[in-house]
């Protein structure tokens, strides 16, 4: 058993570096080469909302469309952010989604998927048990398959219990990509000069420069650095 | 998981091998070469750290994958009035400690790395079940004075805290290391 003495000696002795694994180098140079080699153009989406809030992203021409110049403001709003989370700078949206429209089963399969957070996934089952039907995990696929909202919702975040993707509406490798993006997109991000930590995306966090960033892993971490929660994006 | 002989700071690179900062700069201008030379000076120190950060081979390796990757990416933000190798560990701190939160709302349980079992047996199998209750800002500042042999201001700069900060992270990692050393802890 190491002895922690006063100088430490015995614990810097202890931490001695750790032999790579083989394949650590050609693994590095294969995800820089597979992340930089073209195909990151983002796609565009039709936003379509209703009184309400938005009821519809479709793979389109980046058209916005609404009954109401509210409507069309969160349309607008919608497409802004997700051009945001594409681009890796924002981990949450803030616009009203209608569901209204939808059957009840699918609006609660929809909302347990709502609750997932940014950058993790859970499977099929995971949401059929959260929803009380723990048998029902085919309809829950069909339910996500035809998401009206998706990225809003992220039922890209839902997987198969073996690890398999399973399906996606835009296509399977949107949604590894996706996956790619949420993964190596930090959330919760502190300002070293305000000593403020926002959820990425939030307008205050937005104005820090790249080396005024730290990343925390929960708000009870930051404070117990002297950071604190933004007040405006609220991050839990 | 196995270790090696500690290098001291000063053989991080061979004498006459450019700076970090002037390879930075090199790989904001696209330059290959120097981010294999990069590559090479860092992955094991970067590795060390993440394994012991994040306890788990995989995520060490993704972890170490994504911290290239990014700053591959994000080179031309890097700036003169920053010492090249504290501006790299403020990229692999910031992926290892946002891996711990995935990890952590993933499994419901705080990210904790899971035993190593290696050669070196009792002893090593002690200090890595204490790192793993170390709150994740103590466990990264430890890493990066005793692991690293980082300065508390280079530290500090990689938090984005006080020096004071540091000395009080450090105060703490150690009291919870030596409490479960000890077996005070339950």
């Amino acid at each position: 058993m190491i002895a922690i003495d006063r100088d430490e000696s015995a614990l810097r002795a202890a931490l001695l570096p750790l032999e790579t694994p083989a394949g650590l180098r050609a693994g590095i140079l294969r995800t820089v080469r597979r992340r930089t080699a073209g195909g990151l153009t983002a796609p565009r989406f039709d936003v379509t909302a209703s009184t309400d809030g938005v009821a519809l992203v479709r793979l389109g021409a980046g058209e916005v469309a609404g009954p109401t110049a509210r409507a069309r403001g969160w349309a607008a709003a919608a497409q802004e952010q997700l051009a945001e989370y594409l681009a890796g700078e924002r981990s949450f949206f803030t616009v009203p989604l209608d569901l209204h429209a939808l059957a009840p089963f699918q609006r609660a399969v929809l909302d347990a998927t709502r609750r997932i957070p940014f950058g993790e996934v859970r499977p099929y089952a995971w949401v059929a048990a959260r929803i009380g039907k723990a048998r029902a995990v085919r309809a829950v696929g069909t339910a996500l398959g035809t998401n009206p909202v998706p990225l809003l919702i992220p039922c890209h975040r839902v997987l198969r219990s073996d690890g398999n993707l399973g399906g996606y509406g835009f296509g399977l490798p949107l949604k590894s990509r996706l996956l790619d993006l949420e993964r190596e997109t930090p959330t919760l991000v502190g300002c070293t000069t305000t000593k403020i930590v926002c959820r990425r995306g939030c307008p205050h966090g937005r104005r820090v420069s790249p080396d005024r960033e730290v990343v925390f892993a929960s708000v009870q971490d930051a404070r117990s650095v002297g950071y604190r929660p933004c007040r405006e994006c609220r991050p839990a | 998981m196995r270790t090696a002989p500690r290098l001291a700071p000063a053989a991080r690179r061979e004498p006459g091998a450019p700076a970090d900062a002037a390879l930075l700069r090199r790989i904001a201008r696209g330059d290959g070469p120097a981010f294999t030379a990069l590559v090479e000076r860092y992955e094991r120190r970067f590795y060390t750290v993440a394994r012991r950060m994040l306890g788990h081979d995989g995520d060490a390796e993704d972890a170490v994958q994504l911290t290239f990757l990014r700053v591959l990416l994000k080179a031309k933000t890097y700036r003169d009035d920053w010492q090249g190798s504290t501006w790299l560990y403020r990229v692999l701190a910031n992926v290892c400690i946002d891996a711990c939160r995935k990890r952590r709302h993933e499994s419901g349980a705080p990210a904790v790395p899971e035993p190593a079992r290696d050669e070196r047996g009792v002893e090593r199998l002690d200090l890595e079940a204490g790192l793993r209750r170390l709150p994740t800002e103590a466990r990264v500042i430890l890493l990066l004075c005793y692991a690293e042999d980082l300065s508390y201001g280079e530290v500090a700069r990689v938090r984005g805290v006080s020096i004071n900060t540091v000395k009080t992270q450090l105060r703490r990692a150690k009291q919870l290391m030596r409490r479960y050393l000890k077996g005070d802890d339950t």
